[in-house]
């Protein structure tokens, strides 16, 4: 849920919340108020009538108002007694029974007793009640809506130098290189964000350049001294007076060096490739590129007595360097080869936009979703530097193509999609 | 035959050196563009090997250089860069061949003598050894003047052993000359040992002799 969403809704709850108990309390008050005004319209009428029947005579006394709103009648002494309570009553006008309030008394004059009823209709009252309801009910609205608006559009103006800076951040990319600056926002904690934000993008800059640097510089600088010892080591494997232990200890050198130089070439690679500086792209025909890799293969393939189907119909163009387009494809190839059984079965197939190097091979002993990352071997294989889907991975990354992996059938799958 | 060696990388000149004048060659050597440019123009060469960072500038420059003077010079580029731009680049500018920094001193030794076998005998030349005639412009090969079945792989090997002659030849660089980048699929010995296995088959059947001897089990001999 938005902040904004967020806060609009708590404001919006406490106002309504407010504007109830409001409503309520106001209610009341005014419930109060009229009935207290009804009672006063009561007395002053019940003082009129005692007035009215003190002066005139027992006799010329009208037992009833025109309005039929007073009723005297004349009663046997009795003890005096008054109230006052809500009534319906059948109104000539309105036709319709409509609330009243009656007042009964007992009075004396000049031991004649009366009893006087007053009727009071409620219904003025009610009506004003009921307009000033409508009309609170409006005002509450209209203080709502503009309130929701308000706040909507005040946050919106408050939240946006920080959506500014959240879209600058999104597109920032640390591989890009790229200064990113944060505009002025005249607000002390945005600018303090900013800032901040500014400072640590600078340092991670620094350090990824830095690193960068280190791991290509570092990966240049030994491939020299390594082709020293390299090749040292085979002229002096050529060396007629060896002994057989001293030749096999060199050769065991040889292949280490030769492991180490192939390690660090690949992690040069790989650094170039997260570098980007393979920038320069062509269509390259990645059907076209297999067959020629296939051919190139094919006596391993034989020699390992592996069934290859290869099912390139559909072809399928990439937009990509052509040397990554090797690497990729030899990588995968490599580990189609690498990873299966003798007498075992390579299947290549392609789709849209897709191809699928499915080969047989002993279930993975590591989880699946390590398998693109760097070192990471299955069976702990001597001879595999474990770069080689992680450099497929990269080049795949660096080229918005995907690689997923599947096992499925005892097949091993590698599908590349674009 | 005499090779100019221009790499600024004193040890690995030397090294390089070293087997090449095993091989019978004469060399020289320059650690600069500078030096470089100089013995260029100076002297006549059949083949230079030039590293592309120098010091004191892209050895591509002096492949320019040799172009204009001595166009018939053989040219490869060594370098430690694994870059298709240089290697475009170099070859488009008329080097021969070009070889990544880390590689096996017999590989060279193996590309030198293809390139001056193309350039000094327009790729006619046979190479005889013993009782084997090759004709390595159409790949065939030939026992007492008769045409020894051979698949492409089996003759790109036995080119590579008789470029070596006497030289162990490791199962490393074997499989990498035969293979490249896919040397390093498991098993690729086992290819080795195999495709060797046949050669020598085909060649005891032919002529009666053992060319290769196996040397501690770490690489083999041609002999």
């Amino acid at each position: 849920m938005k902040l904004q969403n967020k806060i609009n809704i708590r404001f919006l709850l406490v106002t309504l919340l407010v504007f109830t108990v409001a409503g309520v309390i106001f209610y009341f008050a005014l419930d109060r108020v009229i009935d207290h005004n009804i009672k006063g319209i009561l007395k002053s009428r019940k003082t009129n009538i005692i007035l009215y029947l003190q002066h005139n005579k027992t006799d010329s006394i009208l037992l009833g108002s025109p309005d039929r709103t007073i009723f005297i009648r004349q009663i046997a002494k009795t003890e005096d007694h008054s109230f006052i309570s809500d009534t319906l009553a059948y109104d000539e006008r309105e036709k319709e029974l409509i609330p009243f309030r009656k007042m009964v008394f007992s009075t004396s004059v000049d031991n004649n007793y009366f009893e006087v009823t007053i009727l009071q209709s409620l219904l003025e009252s009610e009506d004003l009640q009921g307009i000033i309801f409508y009309f609170m009910a409006i005002l509450f609205s209209l203080i709502f809506l503009a309130l929701f608006f308000l706040n909507r559009w005040l946050s919106d103006k408050a939240w946006r130098p920080f959506f500014k800076s959240l879209s600058l951040l999104k597109s920032w990319k640390i591989s890009e290189n790229r200064q990113i600056s944060f505009d002025q926002t005249g607000i002390s904690e945005f600018d303090q964000l900013n800032r901040t934000l500014e400072e640590m993008i600078q340092k991670m800059q620094t350090d990824f350049v830095n690193l960068k640097e280190f791991t290509e510089n570092a990966s240049h600088e030994i491939q020299t001294p390594l082709a020293i010892i390299k090749s040292k080591l085979e002229l002096l494997l050529n060396d007629n007076e060896l002994s057989g232990l001293q030749h096999k200890q060199l050769h065991d050198a040889f292949e280490s060096v030769i492991r180490m130089s192939k390690l660090n070439e690949a992690l040069l690679l790989l650094s170039k490739i997260e570098n980007r500086q393979f920038i320069e792209k062509c269509d390259i025909d990645f059907c076209m590129l297999i067959h020629s890799r296939l051919e190139y293969l094919e006596e391993l393939f034989a020699l390992k007595q592996i069934e290859i189907s290869v099912q390139l119909n559909v072809p399928v163009i990439i937009s990509i360097h052509p040397m990554l387009a090797d690497i990729l494809i030899n990588n995968l190839l490599n580990n189609t080869l690498k990873h299966n059984f003798n007498h075992g079965k390579i299947i290549i197939s392609s789709g849209i936009n897709e191809i699928t190097f499915s080969n047989t091979g002993k279930p993975l002993t590591i989880d699946p979703s390590k398998l693109f990352r760097r070192f990471v071997k299955n069976n702990n294989s001597e001879e595999s530097t474990g770069l080689g889907l992680a450099i497929a991975d990269e080049i795949c990354r660096a080229n918005h193509l995907r690689l997923n992996y599947t096992y499925l059938n005892d097949l091993h799958s590698f599908i590349l999609s674009c | 035959m005499k090779i100019l060696v221009i790499e600024d990388e004193k040890m690995l000149c030397e090294t390089i050196i070293s087997y090449l004048e095993g091989e019978g060659y004469r060399c020289e050597q320059a650690g600069t563009v500078e030096m470089g440019t100089e013995k260029v123009n100076l002297y006549e060469y059949d083949c230079m090997l030039v590293d592309i960072g120098l010091p004191d500038g892209n050895g591509l420059t002096l492949v320019r250089e040799l172009k204009k003077c001595h166009p018939e010079t053989g040219i490869i580029i060594i370098s430690a860069k694994n870059s298709l731009d240089d290697k475009v680049l170099g070859l488009d500018l008329g080097a021969d061949d070009y070889l990544t920094k880390p590689f096996h001193l017999s590989e060279l030794n193996s590309r030198i003598k293809s390139l001056l076998r193309r350039r000094k005998f327009d790729g006619q030349k046979e190479i005889i050894v013993d009782k084997i005639r090759i004709l390595p412009e159409n790949r065939q090969v030939f026992v007492q003047d008769e045409l020894l079945p051979i698949t492409k792989k089996e003759f790109d090997l036995l080119l590579f052993f008789i470029s070596n002659p006497g030289r162990v030849l490791t199962k490393e660089s074997i499989a990498e000359h035969l293979w490249g980048d896919f040397a390093d699929a498991s098993d690729s010995f086992d290819f080795v040992y195999s495709h060797i296995k046949n050669l020598r088959r085909k060649l005891f059947d032919k002529t009666g002799t053992e060319y290769f001897r196996n040397v501690y089990g770490t690489g083999y001999v041609f002999e």
